[in-house]
């Protein structure tokens, strides 16, 4: 029940607070539709090249929805004691955090739902061949994202340094993951371990492997790295919140 | 069994302490006020009774229940108002306590919690055009939204005029005598005499005078002012007094019998007493007397702990 009460809280306040929309939903979603769309009508490789970069922009809607959002919220409301005043309620720690994850991970999935079903209107990529690995994935990296923001938080000492503290990941994610182009291939060979290792070029893996062809059981394989790759970036999230999480801003 | 207690509890930020071995219980369905200046420790130990903060030893049980481990149960039964604390600017008053409602069960009608801390009025009005008084009460409208056993309040008129203030304490009186036990602070001494009926006066962390309002009271002086006719020294009145400008002030214990005996002695002298003030003691005089004898220490001139 106050879960639900927590969840629609941070809905109203997520499209309420014009500070943020630009980065959190504008931003990533005019990327992730027109970088595809202009793909498509000016390379001779059109839908390909244009499929390509889609799947690669999902990295700026996961780091910039997720990510940066639930970090920016948060410090926000820390730093204006909001999240003092909700803890002087029967709520829980569990679900204001819960609720606030919850409604980002909303949030994002409608934002990679529209974009993919726009660049299939504008650019002619295909719907995923698998929708549920598609869902799955977007579910689950949401997730994760969202509570790395919550971690992240932690190494915010106000609520001004969020968004800038919080934005070379959203440059790192979409370079990992193609959304930026083949300015990746230019890096050092010995960084692509790493930037492959990031939560969110392993939805970005998943997600091609759900647009591409493939079988159940060819798709299952190629989820296991992914799936494991989120589940290790999980549980350093939800270990730092234990251990780092503030409720108040630093007093001193 | 009383409904707050507090057992030899002590909280330092680093090497300041800003709570030191502190011990009282409020009773159920009484008015606690928590007295003293700037930097005492007030906040601290209310953030201690509420969990937001860890003892670094004592106990705190409020309804029998460790604020920090069974927090859910004691949250359930308490109504918080905080020193400090932040509204989402946005939203009315009215769908700040709508949303608030949602976070407490059994909550009281929105309707209700806005008529008792007085607004109504704006209800429709976003809480960053609200004024300084406005936004305390609406923090007061939350804390009574889930009909608490035990209500913390951290300087609740704070800010309020004085109608507004007197409204407030109607509220609390009206509470406590249907059993709500509350804990405030102030810096309004007025506030504090005309609500609690116990009272602990804290200072550096410890408490330096605490217990039965009127038993405190009674045990200190009372005292009469007036200005000193101007043929007179100081050295003739028939009582001691101190002067503070051409004001002469009288300590007794029975104020209105050392009065008497002033009117008495002037009259006989054909002299007047300008402006005669006979008061029984206050929380004022108390606490100016406890400044004087260094129960309290001067500000500055005593500085412990490193804190900036
Ligand atoms: N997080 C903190 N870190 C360091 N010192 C702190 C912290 N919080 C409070 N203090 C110090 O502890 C002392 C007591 O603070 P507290 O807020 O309890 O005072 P108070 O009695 O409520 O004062 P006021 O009447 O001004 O509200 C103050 O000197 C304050 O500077
Ligand atoms: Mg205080």
């Amino acid at each position: 029940m106050s879960l639900t009460a927590t969840y629609k809280l941070s809905a109203r306040l997520f499209w309420r607070d014009k500070g943020t929309l630009p980065a959190s939903v504008i931003t990533p979603l005019g990327l992730a539709i027109g970088m595809p769309t202009l793909m498509r009508n000016v390379t001779a490789g059109g839908v390909t090249a244009a499929a390509q970069m889609f799947v690669g922009t999902l990295a700026l809607i996961l780091s910039g929805t997720a990510f940066l959002n639930i970090t920016v919220a948060l410090t926000m409301r820390r730093d204006q004691l909001l999240l003092k005043r909700l803890r002087a309620t029967r709520l829980t720690n569990r679900q204001i955090l819960l609720g606030e994850v919850a409604n980002t991970v909303t949030q994002t999935v409608i934002l990679m739902i529209v974009s993919a079903v726009a660049v299939h209107l504008l650019a002619d990529v295909p719907l995923p061949r698998n929708p549920v690995l598609f869902a799955v994935f977007a579910v689950a990296g949401s997730a994760v994202m969202a509570t790395l923001g919550v971690a992240w938080t932690a190494a915010i000492p106000r609520g001004e340094l969020a968004a800038p503290m919080t934005l070379p990941f959203f440059f790192l994610a979409g370079l990992a993951s193609g959304a930026m182009g083949s300015i990746v291939d230019l890096l050092p060979p010995w960084l692509h371990p790493f930037l492959a290792a990031l939560p969110t070029s392993a939805v970005v893996d998943a997600v091609r492997a759900s647009y591409g062809p493939g079988t159940f059981g060819s798709d299952l394989a190629a989820a296991a790295v992914p799936a494991l790759v989120l589940a290790a970036w999980a549980g350093v999230a939800l270990l730092s919140i234990r251990r780092w999480f503030r409720w108040e801003s630093r007093k001193s | 069994m009383a409904a707050i207690q507090v057992n030899h509890l002590s909280k330092s930020y680093g090497s300041f302490q800003a709570v030191d071995d502190i011990s009282f219980e409020v009773e159920a369905g009484t008015v606690f006020a928590l007295l003293g200046r700037n930097g005492a420790g007030k906040t601290t130990t209310i953030e201690l009774l509420t969990g937001f903060q860890k003892p670094d030893s004592g106990s705190v049980r409020v309804l029998g229940l460790d604020p920090i481990r069974d927090r859910a149960q004691v949250r359930g039964n308490v109504g918080i108002m905080l020193q400090e604390a932040g509204f989402f600017p946005d939203l009315t008053a009215g769908q700040t306590v709508e949303i608030w409602r949602d976070f407490t069960p059994a909550a009281r009608p929105a309707s209700e919690a806005l008529e008792l801390a007085g607004l109504t009025a704006k209800a429709k009005t976003k809480v960053r055009q609200l004024s300084g008084g406005e936004k305390r009460r609406l923090d007061l409208a939350l804390a009574l939204l889930g009909r608490p056993d035990v209500l913390f309040l951290d300087e609740p008129t704070t800010g309020m005029d004085p109608e507004a203030r007197r409204n407030i304490w109607e509220v609390v009186r009206d509470l406590a005598a249907r059993s709500t036990t509350v804990l405030l602070t102030t810096h309004y001494l007025e506030e504090a005499q005309q609500l609690a009926t116990n009272l602990a006066i804290m200072d550096r962390g410890q408490i330096v005078v605490g217990g039965d309002m009127a038993e405190t009271l009674a045990a200190r002086v009372g005292r009469v002012s007036f200005e000193l006719p101007s043929v007179i020294q100081p050295g003739e009145l028939p009582l001691p007094a101190t002067m503070r400008g051409r004001l002469a002030m009288v300590q007794a214990a029975d104020p209105d019998l050392a009065a008497q005996t002033l009117l008495g002695w002037a009259s006989e002298r054909g002299l007047r007493l300008r402006g005669l003030e006979v008061r029984t003691a206050s929380l004022e005089d108390l606490f100016l007397e406890l400044a004087q004898n260094g129960e309290m220490a001067q500000n500055g001139t005593t500085d412990r702990g490193d804190h900036p």
